[in-house]
């Protein structure tokens, strides 16, 4: 009996030496808010914001529905780690343990190849910066929140929590009260980015939470891509990622966000991220859910101005002691809006999937389009597939579509591909392949190449 | 065999289906939540709902397809017609346990909104827990189709006559169904 098996290689699994220059004591409490506040020098009101969501993070409950999150210990995780004292802006002025991190994992290397701008934190905070010289003579900001902070309080200010406000869930509550590091990109009005800024985001030590806070600005007829990458060692201790995103796009405006998580599967990621559209907008969410023990993350488009347009295309892949618990939201507030959900999901080896979703068609949206498909693979008799779309509809002059369809990989198509000349597993990886393709050719090709990679078959235990 | 119609009138219902057969669940303008537990093989089982809904109406169903048994079939479908400020609420879960390989499940849920103050809340569920199935569901909802509208003004037809054409073609989908599982006369319409 042959039995074939899809390998999901995680090469980022190692871990370095820590060399900190800073590390919090485990657990949670409000000194410690205010510690973290003060170590980065921050103006009063974003003290008492921290404070303010940390007391809220306390009674409010843990979500009841979702995955099962009853194993995390708040009191066990490290909330603040400073790695180095200086943020650099060239590869070689970091310590080498921290370079070499990042040249494992391919950094260096793909920003001279394709990006605009590249932003690297390692732990708590930012370490490495850089922006092509051109973008910066256009007004362009990348960098990180914290230096954002300092150098541009009154835009921070204006944005900070307005679309993701601390009482949202629990999780945005205890990253507003101890977020650190995260990305803040301002695009000036009709700037056009063309090649993606990149931020990585890598956990280094044991028990260790990270809540980086992400803030992006597309003024008027501008254009920017963002994507975001993110590694972890493998430990037996479980860490905590909870980031929070909020992202505007003004009239005319458009933003590209693309996610390729691949946290070590001894992380919870657990992330709110809403955009929102104005006028004549643009906002699509890419999402590539391959790693983590447990994933909570449904990012939203809020569709605030007419015609308005969002889409999220998100892959899902989960593996044996996996939950990914991923979706969308779209809620359309205003008339001649559009927006398209695509999920596709993997589950393997006893993993489990989820698509959970809310299309919202507010009274005043008039003229609206919402479609969502859903498909989900299952590799194996093991493995698990749920879906859970909610739709409310609250005019009659929109139309709503939402399909599901949940199969294994069909014995006549690999019959078929096998009597090409295929073996069973290049049809098979042949099969999983075309079924995320969809979403892959939306990926830039630095990254499809690598998804492609990822989910490679591999036979196991195969007699004569 | 025969196909056996089971006509539901009381909201909170739970069946069991654990003899092979066909059957069909018919019910209209109910609430409450109609449970199907199908434990035995070769059942083949058509879940049948029509809401036609004016002035106030609020109804909310819940609907459950349980496959506990491989080799078995279910087929949920339920039309919507809401008017003026009626509103309508469908949550409809399939779930196929372990060992229930070779089911095929399906669900559809058509609401049509043929007024502004109407509400849909719409929530099909699937939780798959064996591999060798085919499930599918869809939901769709919004106004009825201006095309169909526009091609039957064209022959003639008033707006409010080819309106009315449109809703009863709508609720024949229903009465073809019940038609071709031969259970239409036992129901009345």
């Amino acid at each position: 009996m042959k039995t074939k098996k899809i390998t999901f290689d995680y090469k980022f699994g190692f871990s370095v030496k820590s060399k900190n220059v800073f590390t919090a004591e485990k657990g949670l409490s409000e000194e410690k808010v205010r510690m973290i506040s003060q170590m980065k020098g921050e103006p009063k009101w974003m003290l008492e914001k921290r404070v303010q969501a940390y007391h809220f993070f306390l009674k409010e409950e843990m979500p009841e529905w979702g995955a099962d999150l009853s194993k995390i210990n708040f009191d066990d995780i490290t909330y603040f780690i400073r790695s180095t004292d200086k943020q650099v802006n060239s590869w070689d002025d970091l310590p080498p343990e921290i370079k070499d991190t990042y040249d494992r994992i391919g950094v260096p290397e793909a920003e001279k190849k394709f990006l605009s701008g590249v932003s690297a934190q390692y732990e708590s905070e930012v370490v490495y910066e850089k922006v092509q010289e051109t973008l910066v003579k256009q007004g362009v900001i990348f960098c990180d929140m914290d230096t954002a902070l300092k150098k541009y309080p009154k835009i921070v200010r204006e944005y900070f929590g307005t679309l993701i406000p601390y009482s949202d869930n629990k999780f945005a509550a205890l990253n507003s009260s101890v977020w650190s590091g995260g990305s803040f990109v301002y695009i000036p009005k009709g700037v056009i980015v063309k090649l993606p800024l990149q931020a990585y985001f890598r956990m280094n030590a044991q028990a260790f939470g990270q809540f980086e806070r992400t803030l992006i600005i597309a003024e008027e007829g501008s254009s920017v891509h963002y994507i975001e990458g993110c590694t972890a060692p493998i430990y037996a201790r479980d860490s905590l990622h909870s980031a929070v995103v909020e992202i505007f796009v003004k009239d005319g405006a458009k933003v590209r966000y693309t996610t390729v998580q691949n946290w070590s599967k001894n992380v919870y990621n657990l992330v709110t991220k809403r955009a929102r559209a104005d006028k004549n907008a643009t906002m699509e969410w890419i999402d590539c859910n391959l790693g983590s023990q447990i994933t909570m993350k449904y990012p939203a488009v809020y569709l605030m101005g007419e015609g308005a347009r969002a889409e999220v295309l998100s892959i899902a892949f989960a593996g044996e002691g996996q939950h990914q618990d991923a979706g969308a939201k779209m809620i359309h507030f205003a008339s001649n809006t559009s927006s398209r959900i695509i999920s596709k999901s993997i589950s393997k080896e006893g993993g489990r999937t989820s698509y959970r979703g809310l299309v919202q068609v507010m009274p005043n949206a008039l003229n609206s389009a919402v479609f969502v498909s859903c498909d989900a693979l299952l590799l194996d008799e093991a493995s698990r597939s749920d879906t859970y779309p909610t739709m409310r509809i609250k005019n009659n002059e929109s139309t709503i579509q939402h399909e599901a369809t949940v199969e294994k990989i069909g014995e006549e198509k690999l019959l078929y591909l096998m009597s090409r000349g295929l073996s069973k597993v290049d049809a098979e990886t042949a099969f999983v392949n075309g079924f995320i393709e969809p979403v892959v050719k939306e990926i830039p090709l630095e990254y499809s190449v690598e998804l492609n990679r990822l989910i490679r078959l591999e036979m196991e235990g195969s007699i004569g | 065999m025969k196909t056996q119609l089971i006509e539901i009138k009381n909201g909170n219902t739970k069946l069991l289906f654990d003899k092979p057969g066909t059957y069909v669940v018919y019910f209209s303008n109910i609430s409450g939540k109609i449970s199907c537990k199908i434990t035995s093989e070769k059942v083949k089982l058509y879940m049948i709902g029509l809401y036609d809904m004016n002035n106030s109406d609020k109804y909310s169903i819940q609907t459950e397809q349980i496959h506990t048994s491989p080799h078995s079939f279910s087929d949920l479908y339920i039309l919507s017609l809401v008017r003026d400020t009626s509103s309508f609420i469908f949550s409809g879960l399939i779930r196929i346990e372990k060992n229930a390989q070779h089911t095929h499940a399906y669900q559809k849920n058509q609401n049509i909104l043929l007024s502004k103050g109407g509400f849909v809340d719409s929530r099909p569920i699937l939780e798959i827990l064996a591999d060798d199935v085919f499930c599918t569901h869809g939901s769709t909802s919004g106004p009825l189709s201006q095309d169909q509208l526009y091609y039957l003004r064209t022959k003639g037809l008033s707006k409010d006559a080819a309106e009315k054409a449109s809703i009863e073609g709508l609720k024949s989908l229903v009465y073809e169904r019940l038609e071709s599982y031969k259970v239409i006369k036992f129901i009345k319409l």
